[in-house]
């Protein structure tokens, strides 16, 4: 469904993980597709029941394999098919942005957003906002970087040489 | 003080109203302490009070071979109790399983621990019994309580990234943050679990960013800031910066700061409509 | 061969073992902590220590390796071996214990089959130690056999002799091209060198403490001792002589690392078994395994101690537990 105008050649196109709640955000998307309309298709769904169930390392895993970007989306406030699970996950979020930020994730790449099963045109929206962000960001190759275990990561590297980041 | 500690330890032991006395006594070195447990009236005066006693002895309730020794005394510093409150919110202990001896305290640790420079708990906030000249609790404004954070907060992003990204290369995952923090009392830890393998056991980059940040988190909201797990770490990660980092977003967040209270409600498992959503789409 | 080399001359050393294409590790520095690690040059180098916190270990035998890569295709398995981890290089600043505790792991890493990351890194690295000058009270090397001036390990063993100069002498034909390779750096020793050499305290008689291991495998000591270890492992990490180890693949669906990473017996998981049943089920039994292997175990199966009384274990636990208190109380009950 990607966009029928060219691409400028070489570009990036970033990897991003969307975390969505079964009965708001993906219905959401379905409708955008049932609705023909375009996004950019450099996102990959991950459909949950609720974002209350979406543990913080979900996050790092996903970085871990390759992520460039992650979007976590759920029902509005008030309209969680579980009552609170969106509250909850609020909490998590708002500590655990903080952290990822202080030690030195830049923010963008994790998103965060309330889309119901009405809203294809916030999806479409939202989706294409994440990604020309994450392109802007370029590759995330730092934390790509990590996944090297080589004679660079191992005991040579133990004493703190600072050479893995 | 010392006497005191060690009358009042006496005659619990002797009137049975505890099996066993959690307390410090004399380490391998002048400089140190080590966790005691004392069982026999006779050895009371195994226990010591002074500045290097900076265990929160609090994560001996935790461990089956201390439990096994019966119902203890334990002996807390201010902060110390404030572990005790955050285990009784969160199911782990009874109140009426553990006699809690408090003991009012000027600061431990030479140098004198950053957590004591903005202590506001001098005194214990919960004991059956308190030993030691009562000391006012004075509040310590937030700016003050997060001020150790300010010059890394500052930083940006690349500076962040590499700053921490040295300290968790030096991790060798022997889990002595969170084996001596008593908050992190779960039977079997996420690290552990390898269906699937969450964390990878490996102590290489990506293993060690995983783990040290999820540790962290764990004990958002919870951590009482007793700052035993930097202690301990062998390699001298500054892993209290985590920690404080989300105190502070918490405390700012959710107005909350764990074990001041054993009628509040546990941050993280509560929430209100009006949290702030400042990032939310 | 014996040399004498001025503190002044380090500078051209180590720049000269650079030039050779030596790696060279040693003391560094950084904030609390004084660690073995990759130098550039002399003016990165702390001696002025009782012992570094990390071991000599992690340069042969380092806290994660990957030993084997594989892609997984759907009618084939293609495998790849590492390369390259052994690189030549130079281990200055070392000490005694720590050299020592080569050969002592020699035994076990050339035991039923020879492990060649071990192996070829041992053949690829010279090493260079400083006889310890102080001590701590944690020290026991005296105790276990060695000295604080012993050679065993080492390829070249330095000896302070003056504020600034130390008495070189080699003690393996490694050493001995070492230090012709960097011939111009050193010079003549003095007649009479004065090696000012740390005391170490014996704290207890190695030869009593197997024969009551030998007899008490079940005693009361091992739970009261170790109720206050918290089981954390550290002192397994630090410690140059542990050496277990554990075996992951880390992958996804197509392709893998097979990874070798330090484990340790103070672990709950390290016995525990896929039913739940855990044959090692309490701390006490934990520290008994750590103390039995090294001083009855490895004894019987390799003629060695497992233990080169570093006194790291003890430094590091968080919860002061000192083994060679444990060793003096063995002693105590032997003598009962
Ligand atoms: S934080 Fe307060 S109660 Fe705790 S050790 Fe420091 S001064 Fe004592
Ligand atoms: S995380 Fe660290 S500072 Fe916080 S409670 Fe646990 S041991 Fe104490
Ligand atoms: S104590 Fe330090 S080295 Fe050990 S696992 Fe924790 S952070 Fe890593
Ligand atoms: S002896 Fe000390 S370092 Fe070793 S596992 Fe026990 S508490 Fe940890
Ligand atoms: S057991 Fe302790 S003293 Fe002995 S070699 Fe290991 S770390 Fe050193």
């Amino acid at each position: 469904m990607s966009k029928a105008e060219a691409k400028p050649e070489n570009q990036f196109e970033p990897k991003i993980i969307a975390f969505l709640c079964n009965w708001c955000t993906y219905a959401g998307a379905d409708l955008a597709g049932t609705g023909r309309k375009e996004y950019q298709a450099n996102v990959r769904i991950i459909k949950l029941p609720c974002t209350g169930g979406i543990d913080p390392l979900f996050l790092i895993k996903a970085f871990e394999r390759g992520a460039d970007g992650i979007l976590v989306s759920g029902c509005h406030p008030g309209d969680c098919h579980y009552n609170s699970g969106n509250y909850h996950a609020r909490r998590r979020w708002n500590v655990f942005r903080p952290l990822l930020e202080f030690c030195g994730i830049n923010p963008d790449r994790i998103q965060f957003s309330w889309i119901s099963a009405a809203e294809g045109g916030k999806w479409v929206e939202t989706i294409n906002g994440i990604v020309d962000a994450v392109r802007e960001l370029g590759p995330f190759e730092s934390y790509q970087k990590l996944n090297t275990i080589g004679p660079e990561t191992t005991g040579e590297a133990t004493a703190a040489s600072g050479e893995t980041g | 003080m010392i006497e005191e500690l060690r009358k009042k330890a006496e005659e619990l032991l002797k009137n049975d109203t505890v099996k066993v006395v959690f307390g410090y006594g004399e380490g391998s070195v002048p400089e140190r302490t080590r966790p005691v447990f004392i069982t026999k009236p006779e050895d009371v005066n195994k226990l010591t009070w002074n500045k290097y006693c900076v265990y929160n002895l609090t994560t001996y309730l935790k461990r089956q071979e201390t439990r096994k020794l019966g119902k203890p005394a334990i002996i807390v510093k201010g902060c110390d109790a404030r572990t005790i409150i955050v285990l009784l919110k969160e199911c782990q202990i009874k109140r009426e399983d553990v006699y809690i001896l408090g003991v009012t305290c000027d600061g431990v640790g030479d140098p004198l621990a950053t957590k004591c420079e903005s202590c506001d708990v001098h005194t214990p906030r919960i004991y059956d019994d308190l030993v030691g000249e009562k000391k006012e609790n004075k509040e310590v404004p937030f700016e003050e309580r997060y001020a150790e954070l300010d010059e890394y907060e500052k930083l940006g992003e690349k500076e962040k990234w590499e700053f921490w990204q040295k300290q968790f290369s030096k991790c060798i995952k022997c889990y002595a943050c969170s084996n001596m923090c008593p908050l992190c009392f779960c039977d079997r830890c996420i690290v552990e679990k390898n269906q699937p393998q969450w964390i990878d056991s490996s102590a290489h980059a990506r293993g060690n960013l995983s783990w040290n940040v999820t540790r962290a988190y764990h004990l958002a909201g919870r951590c009482i800031n007793c700052e035993e797990c930097q202690r301990v770490c062998p390699v001298d990660i500054p892993l209290n910066l985590l920690n404080k980092k989300l105190a502070k977003e918490a405390e700012k967040n959710f107005d909350y700061r764990p074990g001041y209270s054993v009628d509040d409600e546990l941050a993280m498992s509560t929430y209100k409509e009006e949290d702030s959503q400042e990032f939310f789409k | 061969m014996e040399k004498l080399l001025n503190k002044n001359k380090f500078d051209t050393l180590i720049a000269g073992l650079k030039k050779q294409g030596y790696k060279t590790v040693a003391p560094k520095k950084d904030n609390r902590l004084v660690t073995l690690e990759e130098v550039q040059d002399a003016s990165e180098i702390s001696l002025d220590h009782v012992i570094t916190n990390n071991s000599i270990k992690e340069f042969f035998f380092p806290k994660t390796e990957k030993i084997l890569s594989y892609t997984l295709d759907k009618n084939k398995v293609e495998m790849e071996e590492p390369k390259g981890f052994a690189v030549k290089s130079v281990i200055f600043g070392t000490r005694p214990c720590d050299a020592f505790s080569l050969p002592v792991m020699d035994k076990v890493f050339n035991w039923d089959c020879s492990d060649k990351f071990w192996v070829e890194r041992r053949e690829a690295i010279t090493i260079v130690t400083i006889s310890c000058d102080k001590s701590d009270s944690y020290c026991f090397c005296t105790s276990v056999g060695l000295a604080p001036d012993a050679k065993q390990g080492s390829d070249v063993l330095l000896t302070k002799i003056s504020n600034d100069e130390y008495l070189v002498e080699t003690v393996t034909e490694k050493g001995e091209n070492l230090v012709k390779e960097m011939e111009s750096v050193f010079s003549d020793p003095p007649g009479t060198p004065d090696r000012q050499v740390a005391t170490v305290e014996e704290k207890f008689d190695l030869k009593k403490i197997k024969p009551w291991l030998d007899d008490n495998f079940e005693h009361d000591v091992w739970d009261e001792f170790s109720n206050k270890c918290i089981g954390c492992g550290a002192c397994t990490f630090v410690c140059p002589t542990c050496h277990c180890f554990d075996i992951v693949d880390e992958c996804t669906m197509t392709k893998g690392d097979r990874v070798k990473n330090w484990d340790g017996c103070q672990f709950t998981m390290f016995t525990m078994h896929t039913s739940g049943h855990n044959p090692r089920s309490t701390q006490g039994m934990r520290w008994r395994q750590r103390i039995m292997h090294k001083f009855k175990y490895y004894v019987e199966k390799f003629d060695s101690t497992l233990c080169v009384g570093c006194g790291r274990c003890s430094r590091v636990c968080p919860a002061d537990m000192n083994i060679s208190e444990m060793l003096e109380l063995i002693e105590t009950e032997a003598g009962k």
